[in-house]
């Protein structure tokens, strides 16, 4: 019985591709770009240069959002004003606005340029980073985001001789984030309403040097870093999912089977744990193929990772026991679409914050993600299980705290509140 | 026997149960009518043990099951009025799971899965995700889903919403199968008359929160029995007309559409003098006339002043 609903839990996981693109995918590709992008700025020089960028547009973004509405205009009735916000977050515009914007224009120039000129630009040189927007981006961007049809893709050539600095990486992640609330907003509701409050795609952004004494390289780095931050989505996911039972009464039936709701509960924290553990297995696969990180201590590996999960698991449980208690999906939605960035920020997930101030170190300390970095850096380099207990000690707290906090909230009574 | 005993719900300040009274035995169908908001769902949601009263009791053989929800959970079939089903999961794997955390035996299972599909005429069920299901298989499945453990009693929250004719048809039989051939008790809730004057042996009328009117059929229709509806067929009608007619004392409940008009009259009235006297009168057209039997639809309307559909 209690299988039944782990399994349950974890077929529609994997039925869902938009789920695993920001799980599985979306780091893959982070840690990619950002290895190779600062793997020569971390590793000792540090000049900042103009970026040159060139971008091919291949498609109209516009003919494919309207022939996208016709196509579906049965499905869902849209108002102008919510036509309007959609079509201002879109994917290639916001692209073209993050990197055109103020903040951008000192490091980063933006060339236009069309599908001709392409093969010159990219035998030439002359372009650091070429962005190719393929024809019918957009289309599949938004079959993606609401069918869960084939996935967009998006090229990105970089020249191997220049650097490119942390701050586009910085915005390469916003855009992200921002893709991501899009994404959370019609797709975790379920179903387009009236009144989507889409993000405005307005962009701030910060330039900050890398701190190029750190003796761990940029692929190390960036797999701990990404792999602290994505697991952290697992436990959004994974609330969002079971607030669609409770929303589609679903659970309600659960109820009526005689499921006492804290089985239930532990349901959702077993399933997160195991989807956390598999998707760090398989992330630290990806960087052994790759980059050949070995994981020589690995027990010790498996041991802050296990606990690791478990905090993810217990903040999975927690989210789903305030979206139940108080009906709404907004606690897991702010989870996925703002606490993860900050705690992201200040956990280290972005750059190596403690290189700007110890009181920023601190407070990432207490972040579930940079507690477990710090400690991965320590196994990384040949610490002792003694090093990581503080790091251990944290996070046991904060699995327990957790727990204890979403048994407390969690409606025990089951269908009869 | 299932029963509720002056059941109420207050949300914040809004009633929408006040005081509400009925029963089901073994093997009956019990129809539950009233229009949208009228307190069908919650008054549900009580019976099933989903919702916890405000006041009022729901008893399951005479002991109170709001404290105690097992014993008349383990002999209920709810259908909710919303599709609750997993739209990632195929109709089988639903089945399958809702089966297992009701901890039936992995055979037994099997089997029940398979006479399931049957009765609810999914047995070759395509094997795609619900979610790519038609309105009318969802919520043949949605039934399904409340079948697969036998239940003694099957509540049914408005199952026919929203699909075609073929697949309405096709539930509305299933439902009359069910309770024929394996004898279920049945509380069918609508607010469509047809529906329930087709199923049901007893029926209670809901409005506002209230039961408003309760009885077999024969009983409700008594209400109105010394009344019969007259349909008119005009070539025009005019607000003359109309106003004449709401005059004359010895018909109510005047409806004008278009150039149909219907109004209410006591039996033994002779009133077609006066009807011909008034289309003289206002120069109108009368195509043909009709005397009908009274439906729930015009006990509803004699009862609270409006349609069940507004
Ligand atoms: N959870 C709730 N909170 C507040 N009001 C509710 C809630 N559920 C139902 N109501 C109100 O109670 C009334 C009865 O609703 P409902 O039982 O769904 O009617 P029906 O099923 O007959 O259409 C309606 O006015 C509805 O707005
Ligand atoms: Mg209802």
């Amino acid at each position: 019985m209690f299988l039944a609903l782990i399994q349950k839990q974890m077929k529609i996981l994997l039925r869902s591709p938009s789920e695993i693109l920001i799980l599985l995918l979306m780091p893959i590709v982070l840690i990619l770009i950002l290895s190779f992008a600062l793997g020569s700025l971390m590793d000792g020089n540090s000049e900042l240069d103009m970026i040159e960028m060139a971008v091919v547009e291949h498609g109209d973004e516009k003919v494919d959002f309207s022939s996208f509405i016709k196509e579906n205009q049965n499905q869902f009735q849209l108002d102008a004003k919510s036509l309007g916000k959609m079509e201002e977050s879109l994917p290639a515009g916001l692209l073209m606005k993050i990197l055109t914007s103020k903040e951008m224009k000192e490091i980063l120039q933006v060339t236009k340029i069309d599908d001709a000129e392409l093969e010159k630009a990219k035998n030439s040189g002359e372009y650091s980073v070429i962005l190719e927007i393929p024809e019918g981006f957009t289309l599949d961007y938004l079959n993606a985001l609401i069918f869960h049809k084939k996935e967009p893709t998006l090229n990105v050539h970089f020249n191997e001789n220049e650097q490119v600095t942390s701050s586009v990486i910085k915005d390469l992640l916003d855009l992200f984030q921002q893709q991501y609330t899009i994404h959370t907003l019609l797709g975790q509701n379920n179903l387009l309403t009236e009144d989507m409050d889409l993000a405005s795609g307005e962009i701030t952004s910060t330039i900050h040097s890398v701190d190029s004494t750190e003796k761990i390289t940029a692929s190390v780095y960036y797999t701990f870093s990404m792999t602290v931050m994505f697991i952290l989505y697992v436990a959004g996911t994974i609330a969002s999912q079971s607030f669609i039972e409770k929303s589609m009464n679903i659970f309600d039936r659960i109820v009526l089977a005689r499921i006492h709701p804290i089985i239930y509960l532990l349901s959702i924290l077993v399933s997160t744990i195991i989807i956390a553990l598999l998707q760090v297995a398989i992330l630290f696969a990806f960087a052994n193929l790759v980059f050949k990180i070995s994981f020589v201590q690995w027990e010790l590996y498996l041991m802050l990772t296990v606990m690791l999960a478990i905090v993810v698991g217990g903040i999975a449980a927690l989210l789903t026991a305030i979206n139940y208690r108080f009906n709404s999906a907004n606690a897991s939605n702010l989870f996925s679409t703002t606490l993860v960035a900050i705690f992201a920020f200040f956990g280290g997930s972005y750059f190596n914050i403690s290189s700007l101030s110890p009181v920023f170190s601190k407070v990432g300390m207490m972040t579930p993600n940079g507690a477990a970095l710090d400690a991965y850096f320590s196994i990384s380099q040949n610490g002792t299980i003694q090093e990581i207990v503080p790091n251990m000690t944290i996070l046991f707290t904060m699995a327990v705290l957790l727990m204890l906090l979403a048994f407390v909230l969690f409606p025990k009574r089951g269908g009869t509140v | 026997m299932i029963e509720v005993v002056n059941l109420t719900k207050t949300f914040k300040k809004a009633s929408a149960v006040d005081q509400v009274n009925l029963y089901v035995e073994p093997g009956e169908i019990v129809g539950l009518l009233g229009p949208n908001g009228a307190g069908k769902s919650t008054t549900i949601a009580m019976l099933s043990t989903l919702i916890a009263p405000t006041g009022g009791e729901v008893l399951f053989n005479r002991k109170s099951v709001v404290k105690q929800p097992s014993a008349l959970r383990k002999v209920l079939g709810v259908v909710p009025q919303e599709i609750a089903l997993y739209t990632e999961l195929t109709a089988r794997e639903n089945l399958q799971f809702f089966g297992s955390i009701q901890k039936m035996p992995k055979q037994l299972l099997k089997k029940r899965i398979e006479i399931v599909l049957e009765q609810i005429g999914l047995e070759n069920e395509p094997k795609k995700l619900v979610k790519h299901y038609s309105g009318g298989m969802k919520r043949r499945l949605n039934i399904g889903v409340a079948l697969l453990h036998e239940p003694e009693y099957l509540i049914m929250d408005e199952p026919t919403v929203g699909i075609d004719p073929q697949s309405r048809n096709h539930i509305l039989e299933t439902v009359k199968k069910l309770n024929e051939q394996l004898n279920m008790a049945i509380i069918y809730t609508s607010h469509y008359m047809e529906e329930v004057e087709f199923l049901c042996n007893r029926i209670y009328i809901m409005d506002q929160g209230r039961v408003i009117a309760s009885g077999t059929k024969e009983e409700i229709k008594a209400i109105l029995s010394s009344e019969n509806k007259v349909l008119l067929k005009l070539e025009k009608l005019s607000n003359q007309f109309l106003n004449e007619l709401m005059k004359q004392p010895e018909i109510s409940n005047i409806e004008g559409k278009e150039s149909i008009v219907s109004f209410s009259v006591a039996k033994e009235t002779n009133f077609l003098p006066m009807l011909l006297a008034i289309c003289e009168k206002h120069k109108v057209l009368l195509k043909s006339f009709q005397v009908e039997e009274p439906t729930l639809e015009d006990v509803f309307l004699h009862l609270t002043g409006r349609t069940l559909r507004n």
